[in-house]
């Protein structure tokens, strides 16, 4: 038996597969004790853990740790005369006028900072010796007096010479053996020290949260005879062994997201379709993701709470659109949904616990996309009175009718969803015609017709159970390991037996890495150049194919920069001209986990979803129509119609049809 | 007008003012518009109305588009714009900042039909003039660069392709392939920005997108007129100065009147002292800018767009002739040290007026810091922009060593001028200590970066302020420390002045400190918890 297990803020979903097929859970989540709540569904499942060769977990615990600050005690060590590097940060500020601007609060203050003796240059020159003799009573008088959980090192251009960071290392451990210890260099061994000492902090901040979780978890695990593999998600969409993630927990960091993605891509490909554009509608947010030919882009610019993390991650998306937020009208008389939400409490007006101000999900409910008479996760039924209720003094001051703002609301939000995806398509100089989209998560399925609409995509692929996708991405997932490098210099021909050796020498690193961890030996591997014409600062990926690395040309490598270019910024930066510079190396390496079914194998039917009448309003008008279980579809049935499965309604609107497909997979296509 | 349709349309254009702003920044080369964001974006109406203006880029920037589109429109009307055609001006006394910020209009046709115009500017690395980068001892505006009066060319004819207009520029730059990449970035943006607007016509048609900026803009003005009304009915005052002009030890004053009547607000300069001889002088557009910045952050924040409408609400007044309205040709380069006091004034003058909003200023220079050198033939500059501590308020301390409110620049990472500079090297970065002023609720601390001179033949040069007078302090609470720019030389330190160039040799450590926020409120009544944070974090020292 396999388990995938997502812990996210309100709901935790699980997904086990077995012989009989795919069996899906979804239980509360316990945010005070997420472990707890990661039982309560193996419980709710009837799993016995015994038989669970295959263990999968997602969990925002590393995440939340950072944002509500309650990670471990860190001492930090820098190169001397650098101790206020986490506080005078880049010296920039992310509100431009805000005049009471703040930072965020630092993961580690000031007084347990301390600095240490050295200079390191950018080729990895030494320009000061290490002074051991000045550092270790210092070293000695700090660790014993400062009650620290674990200890973090930056020093400057240790990615050039990580010798220093690696003697401080060994000094720290001799004082302190039982102290965990993050060089830099092992988080990331890319430039840019702000950058780098954030994210080594942040993994030895989330390290100890981290490490007690998962010995909890490995405690129950063993103590119920599970003799399987128990992996984790990372935010870069593929998994590891639990325990490397306990030596870099900023892969952890922002994991959630990027195992809906995993499962979008997996399943959409079950269809034959690779280049998609993934949303996922929660609660408070949407996210959304580009996907070339199965692969998301990462990106290295990934920040939590502000704080930049340097590890690649699946380039997300994320605006203040979801289910909770709220509808209102500004001072200036504009009609607006979010940024604020009503949250998990008291949530949408329909939900009946108090809440009276109209949310996008009771719009929903009021143009009864969302079924009115619905039990709310199969127990306390849905308030549709309240949810109309709520949106009557909006609908008075407008002098419309509840049912036209509600759809109003719906419509402002899908035009905030719309610009998030032009952002990462249009934006980026993709088309996103060329794209399916494929939404998750909640609510996503009721509102991507729409979305995909405005942007003239004329193919939505909705998976089946799009609610727990997440959870099923964790059991698809690769396990994979990425390294990068900053190396730079410019690209001409004298410089590629270099490039190769750097890529070679990545690629023995991560093999052996994946050795260590045990990973199987199917391995794939992928290569990206991040490049920029000298005098800019920000780069651009060129993918590298492997199979020609021998007789790559530098000519090729800036043909191909250059293309990109001019397909990102719509002009070439005269190619011709200019030089073209390597920045850095980022590699990957994937072993495929074994072939898992179609989510839409659920072993219990959908039997339990009848066909009943429904009224749905959209373009102005009340339409008699009907709601069915997604399962029973005719194919080419028209919208406008609601379609349920355990986990989520798809919204057909009119002018749009749906069929299913062998992989189960709901494909919605404009007509013609 | 539907209010659907509106909200939708104000969003679209809204993105596409952002998209516009991240396409610039991300594939420039100036270092300025990569690292500081100097730059602007946004989508005008057919008349040359500011609609959506990019809310990601510098302040100093904001709400000045029109000025100097009204100056391109009164030479070339819109009426005889055709397809490819483009306006472009850097003139300062024709509605532009200084000659590094070029201005760039595209129209925007639809079916044959203007509806509106795509603007960007950005502060490029180099257009010719007396010196690299910045000519300090220019006396004239026209030492200071090559000088575009407002115009009108066509893409297609003059600028693509290595049109003449492109080599005439190029002609008198000296780093012409970064400088004509970042117009072409300019133009691109453009494009960008046009084609959201022509989307947002095929789908809702003409007449609804040009209805729909009109209704922004009226929107805006809205949203600040009903800022104003919440403000009582009278004349605040504030006043503040520059250290000095760089050539005599006389600090400059610069006095703000502001007078809320009803929903009108107006802002008047006058008491402001005579413009001066060097580059310190702020054009009018700079003036303009940095009124309005300061406006939205009192009155709205955020949450409200820039456009026309604001300015509609707002007055704003310079005497002619003033350093904050300067007759041609003196010179502008530095302008950013007199626009940061004029926002500091403005923000006293709201403290007056809002008590419960009222924030201390805070240090609020641009610390131009600029080393050089010239070896084998082949110069190498270093410029970076520093931070500096805000104001203390009621609400709490003020934040330390950040970018001062109207600009937005990043510090240079170490690591980064480790790879690109051999002449000299970071010894340390740090907080100071003490720097931030007593109160309440302290004044954010600065910081000091010390630069290690490894070769003979290197130059300093700066341009800063408040090395006299530091950020005042506010409701009982004591200023912030001044900055301040010192060479160390084996045991001789040479005190560096506000505006300086001075040869180095190797072996010198220069010192830079950046100054403190003024503090908010009596020290006494600080909490006893965090008078003892600041000293277990040695934020205090007595």
């Amino acid at each position: 038996m396999r388990v995938g297990i997502e812990i996210g803020g309100t709901f935790t979903d699980l997904v086990r597969i077995d012989d009989r097929g795919i069996r899906i859970v979804k239980v509360r989540s316990t945010p005070a004790a997420p472990d707890a709540g990661l039982f309560d569904a193996v419980e709710a499942g009837g799993i016995d853990l015994e038989a669970v060769r295959d263990f999968a977990h997602g969990s925002t615990v590393a995440t939340n740790a950072v944002l509500e600050r309650k990670g471990g005690r860190i001492a930090l060590l820098v190169t001397e005369g650098f101790r206020d590097i986490l506080l005078l940060r880049r010296q920039d500020r992310e509100a431009l006028f805000d005049i009471f601007y703040r930072k965020p609060e630092p993961l580690v203050p000031r007084s347990d900072t301390l600095e240490v003796p050295e200079r390191v240059g950018s080729g990895g020159d030494v320009v000061r010796a290490l002074d051991e003799d000045a550092l270790v009573p210092r070293l000695e008088a700090f660790l014993r007096d400062g009650g620290y959980d674990a200890v973090a090192i930056c020093l400057l251009n240790a990615f050039a010479r990580p010798d220093h960071e690696r003697r401080v290392a060994e000094l720290v451990r001799r004082i302190a053996p039982d102290l965990p210890v993050t060089c830099s260099v092992d988080v990331s061994r890319a430039f840019r020290e702000y950058e780098r000492a954030s994210t080594a902090t942040l993994a030895a901040y989330v390290q100890p949260v981290l490490d007690a979780y998962l010995r909890r978890i490995e405690a129950r695990l063993d103590g119920s005879g599970f003799r399987g593999a128990f992996s984790m998600m990372q935010s870069n969409g593929g998994r590891v062994p639990a325990a490397a993630i306990r030596s870099n927990g900023a892969s952890a960091l922002l994991s959630g997201p990027a195992a809906g993605v995993t499962g979008a891509i997996r399943q959409s490909a079950r269809s034959g379709v690779r280049d998609i554009i993934t949303l996922d509608i929660g609660g408070t947010s949407a996210d959304v993701c580009l996907i070339r030919d199965g692969r998301p882009d990462l990106t290295k610019e990934a920040r939590i709470d502000t704080l930049p993390v340097l590890v690649p991650m699946v380039d997300i998306t994320t605006i203040g659109a979801g289910g909770g937020s709220l509808v209102w009208i500004d001072d200036g008389g504009l009609l607006r949904v979010g940024p604020r939400s009503a949250g998990a409490d008291p949530g949408p007006a329909c939900y009946g616990r108090g809440g009276t101000a109209p949310t996008l999900t009771d719009a929903h409910v009021v143009c009864g996309r969302i079924n009115p008479d619905a039990k709310l996760a199969g127990s306390l039924p849905l308030d549709a009175a309240a949810a109309r209720r709520a949106f009557e003094p909006i609908a008075e001051t407008l002098g419309l009718s509840v049912e036209e703002v509600a759809s109003s609301a719906i419509r402002i939000a899908v035009e905030a969803i719309v610009s998030a995806i032009r952002l990462v398509s249009t934006s980026r100089g993709r088309d996103p015609r060329d794209y399916v989209l494929v939404p998750f998560g909640g609510a996503g399925p009721l509102h991507a017709a729409l979305v995909a609409d405005a942007l003239a995509m004329d193919r939505v692929l909705i998976p089946p159970n799009a609610g727990v996708l997440s959870a099923y991405g964790l059991l698809v997932a690769d396990y994979s390991v990425y390294d990068g490098v900053t190396r730079r210099r410019r690209l001409e021909e004298e410089a590629m037996p270099d490039v190769r050796a750097t890529i070679a020498e990545l690629l023995e690193g991560l093999t052996r890495r994946a050795d260590e961890l045990g990973l199987g030996p199917d391995r794939r591997f992928d290569v990206i150049l991040e490049m920029r014409f000298v005098g800019q600062a920000y780069d651009l990926g060129v993918p590298i194919d492997l199979a020609a690395l021998d007789e790559l040309k530098a000519s090729d490598l800036v043909a191909a920069f250059v293309r990109e270019h001019e397909i990102v910024y719509r002009h070439g930066g005269l190619g011709a001209v200019k030089s073209v510079e390597i920045v850095s190396f980022q590699a990957g390496l994937h072993v495929a986990p074994e072939t898992v079914p179609s989510l839409a194998d659920v072993a219990e039917a959908e039997a339990a979803i009848p066909t009943i009448g429904a009224r749905i309003y959209d373009e102005g008008r009340w339409h008699e129509t009907s709601r069915q279980a997604r399962s029973a579809v005719a194919d080419g049935i028209r919208g406008p119609v609601a379609l349920e499965d355990l986990t989520a309604t798809v919204y057909v609107p009119p002018g749009w049809t749906a069929a299913s497909d062998e992989a189960g997979n709901l494909t919605l296509r404009r007509v013609a | 007008m539907n209010p659907v349709d509106q909200a939708i349309i104000s969003q679209a254009l809204l993105s596409a003012a952002r998209e516009m702003g991240i396409k610039l920044y991300r594939s420039a080369y100036s270092s300025v518009v990569r690292d500081g964001k100097d730059a602007s974006t946004g989508i005008l109406d057919c008349t040359g109305q500011a609609v959506a203006q990019s809310d990601e880029l510098i302040p100093i920037l904001v709400g000045s588009l029109s000025i100097t589109f009204r100056a391109c429109a009164e030479r070339y009307p819109v009426e005889t714009l055709r397809e490819g055609d483009f306006y472009i001006c850097n003139h300062p006394y024709h509605g532009a900042h200084h000659l590094q910020d070029i201005l760039i209009f595209v129209p925007i046709f639809f079916e044959g039909e203007l509806l509106g115009f795509s603007a960007s500017v950005a502060h490029h690395l180099d257009i010719g003039g007396g010196a690299p980068g910045m000519n300090t001892s220019a006396t004239d505006y026209y030492q200071e660069g090559l000088i575009i009066p407002p115009s009108k060319y066509n893409l297609k004819a003059d600028w693509q392709d290595d049109g003449p207009f492109q080599r005439f520029l190029a002609a008198n730059f000296r780093v012409p392939e970064m400088t004509i990449g970042d117009i072409d970035s300019q133009f691109a943006a453009c494009a960008v920005g046009a084609d959201r607007v022509r989307e947002l016509a095929a789908k809702f048609g003409p007449a609804t997108v040009k209805a729909a900026m009109s209704e922004m803009i009226a929107y805006v003005e809205r949203r600040v007129r009903a800022a104003v009304r919440a403000i009582p009915d009278g004349t605040y005052f504030g006043e503040d100065c520059l250290d000095d002009d760089g050539l005599s030890d006389e600090p400059l004053a610069i006095k703000v009147k502001l007078t809320v009547a009803g929903d009108q607000l107006s802002v008047d300069f006058e008491g402001t002292c005579p413009q001066v001889k060097s580059n310190l002088n702020a054009p009018f557009a700079s003036t303009v800018s940095a009124t309005l910045a300061c406006v939205k952050s009192v009155l709205t924040g955020d949450d409200v767009p820039f456009n026309e409408g604001a300015t509609r609400a707002v007055s704003i007044t310079a005497p002619r002739g003033s350093l904050l309205n300067p007759n041609p040709p003196a010179p502008v380069r530095a302008r950013m040290e007199a626009a940061f006091r004029s926002y500091d004034v403005v923000l006293k003058a709201f403290g007056a007026a809002i008590p419960d909003r009222a924030v201390a200023p805070g240090y609020d220079c641009t610390t131009g810091f600029c080393l050089s050198h010239l070896k084998d033939g082949r110069f190498r500059v270093f410029l970076e922009l520093r931070d500096g501590g805000y104001g203390g308020s009621a609400k709490g301390d003020g934040c330390d060593a950040v970018a001062g409110p109207l600009s937005n620049c990043t510090n240079t990472p170490v690591e980064q001028i480790d790879a690109d500079y051999d002449f000299f090297r970071i010894e340390s970065y740090e907080l100071r200590p003490d720097s931030g002023g007593r109160g309440r609720h302290r004044g954010g601390m600065g910081s000091t970066r010390t630069y290690r001179i490894l070769e003979d033949g290197v130059r300093l040069s700066i341009y800063a302020d408040r090395f006299k007078f530091p950020a005042a302090g506010l409701a009982g609470g004591e200023p912030g420390a001044p900055g301040g720019c010192f060479v160390h030389r084996g045991d001789e330190v040479i005190t560096v002045r506000t505006k300086d160039d001075l040869p180095l040799r190797r072996g010198d450590l220069i010192v830079l400190a950046s100054g403190g926020g003024g503090g908010f409120g009596e020290a006494s009544a600080r909490d006893e918890a965090a008078i003892k944070l600041d000293q277990k974090q040695g934020y205090v020292t007595a």
